[in-house]
């Protein structure tokens, strides 16, 4: 969801009986918008300052988000919000910019890369434009720097860096007194993000170990493997924060629990792309319906509005036909297929009707 | 209506799919820019009309704020609430114009709204008996319902609903005529009642309380204006309803008829149980676009103003299949409605015998 301003009471009352809703000032949004973008209240307004190319697929976006941001810590993300003829969609982003930068210049980047396929990533790059406006959520995650100060090891895949430039920009800033280690592993060495960046970071904080490890330069891939964690000293009192392609993750978090790291010390995130494999034909997975927290699992064509109630579930619903919009509920993650249309969704976060919506995979329906 | 066999009605639904997919496949960003400048023009004309209304003690301007916040409360109500609430702007994944959130600048509830007509009525269009939309349970629009005296003076009941249109729609969902019957208790209603206050109030006290008090010295001025920016309101989509499903040409449906439909069957009373009005581009945005009624029940969550562009796709389904497509000019359509309230007011063996309602057959 994009962070909505909580008005006092006193306003949500007068919004309530004055405008039907609870932040009156929204009301005037459609007037607002159309002055300038940025006075917008039923959502935080962010707009773009500059966009700094960093690789053939990645930019950096400079943001200005209004004021009343409540702000960030250093490896959290944010929802943007942009709108692709005419409909709103919703990915999450890494902040890449420390926090300090927020405070002292009121502005943000996030360093995105193209998802080959992916509609908003390749929007963003080909079509988002300086001055244009974004819809903007709180922060959120908990991939944050340990308090107090703790050996780090970051290993960081392609634009998994992102969060972690945040990371050591903030720990730079703020001299974090323990040895630091970076494991960047990317494809060549013309598809490192933020490379200078980097490199400045290094030369100016004597705690940080940069590795730049490139995969694709030989015949066969190098991937990570224990000898690059034997190059990390007291390697075993490490935190470790990983955040890139799921195969690399999955990789590393083995690795590290076989030289005895605890569960507990390996903090993962990530923002890949969708496993491929799944076919357009294959329907059914695992639906979770978040507020009565009940997971279950369904096969061939059944409908959302059916999983539920054979779960035991009593959604609202109506005409049970795709007419009504009655049993109409918020789809947080995965993929459904619209059984009048026969396409498939996205995979964010939107609003579904029950009733015509097959899963495709793992599903999160708010219900 | 048509006898149709399955092979026709599936061939039907077939035909209508095409247009409804064609449709789909094209929202984008003419619709959502679209209904973000009605989105505008509401707010316009309600700002202007609450602005200007204090100085109402200059006769035009106060004509003119009435009209303003009638045509702001008109536009509000028909194309974006009732429109909004089918979920035409669903894909638009914007909070502000989804169908389940929205509430809407009237006295009944968007919940009780999205249950009564998005569901019922538009689940058992013209179905008598489950389409309480079907003369509000207080107008006998049918020989399926037997006269009783009280019918006879059903004109003056139906000029009292199209005055308070507004709190007639908000207590709908009472059932109040079931109550009569001793079927529910009222006791069932109290949840939906604890709402139609709560809501009830709320337009009551913005309108004709918070307003004028806050203009104190030209209240009255205030209060008359807004209560003739309801009564404005109120007639006119009144009068825009009743165009919609009670002409004369309209048709009605047995429960037996519809028990098991297929989509196709569906669309076949969808289509003769409707009818549409002409007008200029002004009437159709103020009527919500329910000037094209045979689209909207076809297809309710199409954005509204689509429906002008696939009307003569729509007719040209019909004339294959040889089916009525009911239109006419808003006079002639409004003059059969008033005509067939008429009509039935009286019992049937007089009805009948009356050449000047013979059009008035039973349907």
């Amino acid at each position: 969801m994009l962070a909505r301003e909580k008005p006092s009471k006193a306003l949500r009352w007068l919004g309530k009986q004055l405008f039907n809703r609870e932040n009156p000032a929204a009301f005037f949004d459609p007037l607002l918008e159309s002055l300038n973008p940025m006075w917008v209240r039923g959502y935080t307004p962010a707009r773009v300052e500059q966009v700094l190319k960093e690789t053939a697929e990645t930019k950096t976006f400079i943001l200005k988000p209004t004021q009343r941001w409540s702000g960030f810590e250093a490896g959290q993300h944010v929802n943007i919000c942009t709108e692709i003829d005419g409909r709103r969609h919703t990915r999450p982003f890494s902040l890449s910019s420390s926090p300090v930068l927020w405070q002292e210049q009121g502005v943000i980047t996030l360093t995105i890369k193209r998802l080959p396929g992916g509609l908003v990533t390749n929007w963003l790059h080909d079509r988002l434009e300086v001055g244009a406006v974004l819809g903007m959520s709180d922060a959120f995650g908990d991939f944050l720097i340990p308090e107090p100060a703790a050996p780090v090891l970051f290993i960081a895949g392609g634009s998994g860096i992102t969060p972690i430039l945040s990371q050591l920009e903030t720990m730079a800033t703020q001299d974090y007194r323990a040895p630091i280690t970076l494991l960047y592993f990317v494809r060549t060495h013309e598809d490192v993000i933020a490379g200078s960046q980097l490199n400045a970071l290094a030369a100016r904080y004597p705690a940080l170990t940069l590795n730049i490890v490139a995969t694709h330069l030989g015949a066969s891939p190098r991937y990570l493997s224990d000898k690059d964690l034997d190059t990390v000293p007291g390697l075993k009192a490490r935190k470790a924060f990983l955040c890139g392609p799921r195969g690399l993750m999955e990789l590393a978090e083995h690795l590290l629990r076989g030289r005895g790291i605890r569960q507990s010390d390996i903090h993962c995130t990530f923002f890949a792309a969708p496993s491929a494999g799944l076919s357009d034909q294959a329907v059914g997975g695992q639906v979770q319906f978040t507020e009565s927290s009940l997971e279950v699992g369904s096969q061939g064509d059944a409908n959302l509005l059916e999983i539920a109630e054979a779960a035991g579930l009593s959604p609202r619903y109506g005409c049970r036909m795709g007419i009504c919009h009655q049993c109409s509920c918020r789809k947080t993650s995965g993929t459904v297929i619209n059984r009048l249309t026969g396409q498939p969704s996205g995979r964010g976060e939107e609003m579904v009707q029950l009733c015509i919506s097959v899963p495709q995979g793992p599903v999160s329906i708010e219900a | 209506m048509k006898r149709m066999t399955e092979a026709q009605l599936s061939e039907l639904e077939q035909d209508f799919n095409a247009i409804r997919d064609q449709v789909v496949a094209d929202l984008g960003e003419r619709d959502a820019t679209y209904i973000r400048r009605i989105v505008r023009l509401h707010r316009t004309l309600e700002v202007a009309g609450r602005i200007t209304m204090p100085f109402g003690f200059i006769p035009p301007v106060f004509v003119g704020a009435t009209l303003a916040l009638g045509l702001s409360k008109i536009i509000e109500n028909m194309e974006i609430g009732h429109n909004v609430m089918h979920g035409q702007y669903d894909w638009m994944n914007d909070s502000s114009l989804h169908s389940q959130s929205y509430e809407w600048d009237t006295v009944c509830t968007g919940e009780s709204w999205r249950r009564t007509h998005n569901y019922e009525h538009h689940t058992y269009t013209n179905i008598i008996g489950k389409d309480r939309d079907y003369g509000y349970a207080l107008l006998r629009l049918d020989d399926d319902e037997q006269w009783r005296p009280r019918h006879s003076l059903q004109f003056i009941n139906y000029i009292l609903l199209s005055v308070f249109f507004q709190w007639g729609v908000g207590l709908h969902e009472l059932e109040s005529e079931r109550i009569r019957r001793g079927e529910i208790r009222v006791k069932d209603k109290l949840p939906f009642l604890k709402d139609f206050f709560r809501k009830g109030g709320r337009q009551a006290f913005k309108d004709y309380v918070f307003f004028p008090l806050v203009t104190l010295p030209v209240a009255p001025i205030v209060l008359a204006g807004n209560i003739g920016a309801n009564l404005i309101r109120n007639l006119w989509s009144s009068t825009v309803i009743f165009c919609g499903h009670f002409t004369q040409q309209a048709e009605t449906f047995t429960e037996a008829e519809c028990e098991g439909e297929s989509r196709g069957h569906w669309y076949l009373r969808q289509l003769t149980g409707s009818s549409n009005f002409t007008g200029g581009k002004w009437v159709h945005l103020l009527s919500g676009h329910l000037s094209f009624q045979v689209e909207h029940h076809l297809f309710p969550d199409l954005p509204a103003h689509r429906y002008p562009e696939i009307s003569e796709q729509v007719q040209a389904v019909c004339q294959k299949h040889g089916l009525p497509y009911n239109t006419g000019s808003f006079a002639r359509q409004y003059g059969s409605v008033l005509k067939r309230i008429a009509a039935f007011s009286l019992p049937d063996r007089i009805r009948t015998r009356l050449p000047a309602l013979s059009m008035a057959h039973a349907t």
